[in-house]
């Protein structure tokens, strides 16, 4: 899957990055984070305390966010857990960025559903707008990455951006919600087919139709 | 305790065992890779499959199954079978066939078990996974390619040596072994993950491409590089002993070795005597052995004669010494080179009575001016097991990293006499209260001040002897038991103004004061003393020659021959032998073993493997108080602390790297 | 001088007997480029394989032979060498004849015609010396 690896460690990385520290707010939200475990089981918190960071990150850069290494050991140094721990939790899960990524993460699931649904078509309308995978785009705005299945199947095919899923797309879909983003709109999250809501069978239910306006007890017809 | 049976063998095995310690009970062999008595449990790579019924008609990783009553266990089913040669397929998906240009071949616990239960052929044309070299320090050698992800060595880092460094990045076939940023693994414990690893990914930097297993001679001997006395094997081809490796004794260094002892063997080939040399107008210069006897009887030394014991010295060479001084009379015998002069009529006063594995059960420690890391590494990690279990660690010294929570208390030894309340309350709690007094303390005469502290922290109890002495030098307790001590230290033999000074391999001791003496070295490296000496006789290593070794918890032990010395260098022994003659008189022995049985008849105990017994601790004298404080620890560099170290390119290297690494940058910067 | 050496010595060259023989019953076939003379049988019995010989230009040695030449006297080829082989190439090095015996001979790093320095092997040690 994904090629990872860590962003070199370099002076200028060092230099930009060693004075990092939470914002206030988000030094409240850490430590609510911790508060959730017992005393002196911070470390338990190392994953929320690593997307906080990431997103901290996202904000100071205008981008969905990132794990330089200086953040990494902040991070560590934070909840007092050797560094090597918390950079194997940071390398683990692909949703922490290890490099830096564009203001959109374009994640285009990948998986047999939404393949057969034509997620390869949308791979190449993303490049076609001009978005590398794991690279990011010359306006700093896009990032592609296929990633594994996100659990929308029904509503194949699908992508992730930023925090909100797009599903039932087509690539003609997919452009309208890109062409909003860019535009700093905000198009509406989950399924793009017109009249469907969330991931009900398309074209009206097919069983327990009477369920769709009341509570029907079935008991009775088994 | 259930019962269960394993193959149609019934048997019972103890609570909390697992289905593989059950199978090893009843004589079955499993396979595995990532289960390791010493570690905690992984179950990642899935060699253990048994057949486990009751339970779910699969088979089942057995280091991660507990035991359980009733339990039927097949390990020589068709499923368990097909299950191994199963998994020793997926690992050799991405395993590298590079076996002739490995290391670890011959001694592969990936090839042994692909020979045992893999299939014999691969169904995989697909390329091989390749994973980017990693740098771990100037001791582990790394071919990450050939990693198979079993954990052993994070495990290890994290769990014995307490020094989180080693960690998995990424996950899946893309799982790599790495230290952080590539960082050198820095503590004294690290070269054990090789012996851990069971493929080629880590193995010895120092000894690539050297030898393979089957061409070495493996001697039992002990490790002289520090007082632990740690049980190991010397690998050697020819003249030349190629590497030293653990062996296993629970009650003494398990199965883990420090880098020092398993490293420094390549001093053995590095400054060497190997020439009889004789100071001729101020220099020394190359002379025979017969010319230096001459020497020796021309000074007519009579009663004037002492003998300094160096810190690597075996027990006979020290009797020996201890034989030609009484047959000329002269009792003139010191092994604490640096001048400390700690009372030791009571041998039990200056030993590690808890032992080492007792250690470990102790819930209050209070470690007074040693530096246990750089000391004794593998004591450091007994106690850091001991917290673990709960204890509490207190130290009274300067600060050093600890592997494990420690209280500083301070460099000032006055604590001793005025208990702060949280070392008390903790004493006094404890079940099995230890303390422990290095080098820096004695040096400050503090051995009387702790002992007070046997009866104020209770510290003897029924099976329980928590008043402990850590050396640091091999020879210390063996000099001890053979009166290798005088009242006042070095000073008693300055005082007494010898006409000739034996060193027995002495490279720490000042020659300053024996400017009048004739100073003959005996030793085996070209160090300080063979700079300051007159005479210089070669003689053996460790490595070269029979001997009895006490270590510093007064553990009798006896270590092999493994190579012959170099050149013209003889075993010590015989070179006191022929002195005796070329000084005319008399030792009583004229072979290895009956020196052996003499000193044996001198010291019963050191005929014995095993503890010494030293009796009960003396009284403490009410007036000792402990005053000054603790500067510095003796040790200054871990890794160069004898002349075999420091002849030792490797330790140099580690001693440049890991220990003046940071100085080195910023003198480059 | 010469002459007599002709006559009684065979280790350089041909001996007159041979050089007679050689006029009477051979026929001369080529010679290489160290001045050997090549030279086989005028006459063969039926079913009898030919004879072939050379006569060196200085010390008899048969590994003075060049490989080419090696080829025809062993009976690979019939024709001279010059017209079975494809040319040589750029590459190709000069033959030189079998060194063994002479100064030019092969000798190992840790030879002591070759200053007696040998790689590191086990059981080698450093000495301590005085001044270091």
């Amino acid at each position: 899957m994904a090629d990872r690896h860590i962003a070199p460690d370099t002076p200028e990385l060092r230099e930009r990055w060693d004075s990092f520290a939470w914002t206030k707010e988000n030094a409240k939200k850490a430590d609510w984070h911790i508060a959730k475990y017992p005393e002196g089981r911070a470390k338990s918190a190392v994953m929320p305390l690593l997307d906080l960071a990431q997103r901290q990150v996202g904000e100071e850069t205008d981008t969905q966010g990132w794990l330089p290494l200086p953040v990494i050991e902040y991070v560590a140094a934070y909840i007092d857990v050797p560094v090597i721990r918390v950079l194997e939790v940071a390398t683990f899960y692909f949703m922490y960025n290890l490099v830096p990524v564009g203001k959109f993460h374009v994640q285009v699931c990948g998986t047999t559903p939404c393949m057969l649904r034509g997620s390869d078509d949308i791979i190449s309308a993303c490049k076609k707008r001009g978005m590398e995978k794991g690279k990011v785009s010359e306006d700093g705005l896009w990032t592609l990455t296929e990633v594994e299945c996100m659990g929308n199947c029904a509503t194949a095919p699908m992508v992730q951006i930023n925090d909100g899923n797009y599903e039932d797309l087509t690539v003609e879909r997919l452009d309208a919600v890109l062409d909003a983003l860019a535009a700093g709109e905000e198009p509406k999250e989950g399924t793009q087919e017109p009249g469907r809501h969330t991931s009900e069978p398309s074209g009206g239910p097919t069983t327990l139709k009477e369920m769709v306006d009341a509570n029907h007890d079935y008991r009775g017809d088994w | 305790m259930p019962k269960l049976t394993v193959d149609g063998q019934e048997l019972e095995v103890p609570e909390g065992a697992t289905v593989l310690q059950a199978c090893e009970l009843a004589g079955k062999e499993i396979p595995r890779f990532c289960y390791h008595e010493r570690l905690s449990i992984a179950g990642n790579c899935r060699m253990c499959l048994v057949e486990v019924k009751p339970g779910p008609p699969k088979p089942q990783a057995s280091c991660a199954l507990p035991a359980a009553e009733g339990q039927e266990i097949r390990t020589d089913s068709e499923m368990v079978k097909t299950a191994r040669e199963g998994v020793m397929e997926f690992l050799l998906i991405n395993h590298p066939l590079d076996c002739p240009i490995c290391d670890q071949g011959g001694e592969c616990d990936l090839q042994d078990q692909s020979m045992a239960y893999g299939r014999g052929a691969t169904r995989y044309d697909a390329n091989k996974r390749a994973v980017t070299e990693k740098y771990m320090g100037p001791l582990i050698k790394t071919v990450m390619t050939r990693c198979i992800h079993c954990t052993r060595c994070v495990r290890f880092s994290e769990e014995i040596a307490g020094v989180d460094e080693i960690g998995a990045l990424y996950r899946g076939e893309d799982m790599q072994i790495t230290t952080y940023l590539e960082q050198a693994a820095a503590h004294e414990l690290s070269a054990n993950v090789i012996d851990l690893c069971p493929v080629g990914a880590l193995t010895s930097r120092p000894y690539a491409f050297e030898a393979r297993p089957w061409e070495l001679k493996k001697t039992l001997s002990i490790d002289v590089s520090d007082a632990v006395g740690a049980n190991i094997r010397l690998d050697s081809r020819g003249r030349e002993v190629m590497r030293a490796l653990p062996r296993i004794n629970d009650d003494v260094n398990e199965e883990w070795l420090s880098d020092k002892g398993r490293y420094q063997v390549d001093g053995l080939t590095k400054r060497r005597l190997d020439k009889v040399f004789m100071r001729k107008r101020g220099k020394l210069a190359e002379s025979s052995w017969d010319e230096a006897f001459k020497a020796i009887a021309k000074a007519k030394p009579g009663k004037n004669v002492a003998a300094i014991a160096g810190d690597m010295v075996d027990c006979e060479t020290m009797f020996a010494a201890k034989a030609l001084l009484g047959a000329m009379g002269s009792k003139l015998l010191e092994g604490r080179q640096t001048g400390m002069d700690y009372d030791v009529s009571n041998l039990a006063a200056v030993n590690f009575n808890t032992t080492f594995a007792g250690i470990e059960t102790a819930d209050a420690i209070l470690i007074v001016g040693s530096h246990v890391r750089w000391e004794a590494a593998l004591v450091n990690a007994r106690i850091r097991k001991a917290v673990k279990n709960g204890a509490q660690v207190f130290v009274v010294g300067p600060k050093w990293e600890t592997t494990y929570p420690a209280t500083f208390l301070g460099e000032d030894l006055s604590v001793l006499n005025r208990i702060p309340k949280a070392l008390g309350d903790a004493m006094k709690k404890a079940e099995r209260p230890a303390v422990i007094l290095g080098g820096a303390a004695l040096a400050q005469g503090a051995l009387g001040a702790g002992l007070k502290l046997v009866d104020k922290f209770k510290l003897v109890k029924d099976g329980w002897n928590g008043f402990n002495v850590m050396h640091f030098s091999a020879a210390r307790m063996g000099g001890l038991m053979l009166g290798y001590a005088q009242k006042n230290g070095m000073a008693d033999v300055v005082k007494a103004k010898p006409k000739v000074v034996f060193s027995l391999g002495a490279d720490e001791m000042d020659f300053e004061p024996f400017v009048d003496a004739l100073k003959v070295y005996i030793g085996h490296h070209g160090d300080k003393g063979a700079h300051a000496a007159d005479i210089i006789l070669p003689a053996a290593s460790y490595a070269e020659k029979d001997g009895t070794y006490v270590n510093t918890e007064g553990r009798v032990q006896f270590a092999e021959k493994a190579v012959f010395a170099p050149g013209d260098a003889r075993e010590d022994w015989t070179i006191l032998r022929a002195l005796a003659d070329a000084l005319g008189v008399s030792v009583g022995f004229d072979s290895f073993a009956e020196l052996q049985a003499a000193m044996i008849k001198a010291v019963p105990a050191l005929g014995e493997e095993g503890l010494a017994d030293f009796g009960d601790l003396p009284k403490a004298d009410s007036k000792a108080k402990a005053e000054g404080t603790i500067a510095a620890y003796p040790i200054k560099d871990f890794y160069l602390t004898n002349p075999i170290a420091r002849a030792s390119a490797t330790m140099q290297q580690c001693s440049a790297e890991l220990i003046h690494g940071e100085e080195l940058a910023e003198a480059a910067e | 001088m010469a002459f007599l050496g002709k006559i009684f010595t065979w280790w350089n060259g041909a001996t007159i007997g041979t050089l007679l023989n050689s006029w009477r019953t051979g026929e001369k076939v080529g010679t290489d480029a160290q001045g050997n003379t090549y030279y086989r049988a005028k006459k063969t019995k039926e079913g009898a394989r030919e004879r072939r010989w050379v006569i060196y230009e200085g010390a008899n040695d048969a590994s003075r032979i060049p490989v080419e030449w090696h080829g025809w006297m062993h009976g690979s080829f019939d024709d001279v060498p010059e017209s079975n082989l494809p040319p040589a190439k750029i590459w190709e090095v000069d033959y030189t004849p079998n060194a063994t015996g002479t100064a030019d001979a092969y000798r190992p790093a840790g030879a002591l015609e070759r200053g007696g320095k040998r790689a590191k092997a086990t059981g080698d040690y450093e000495a301590w010396a005085p001044d270091s």
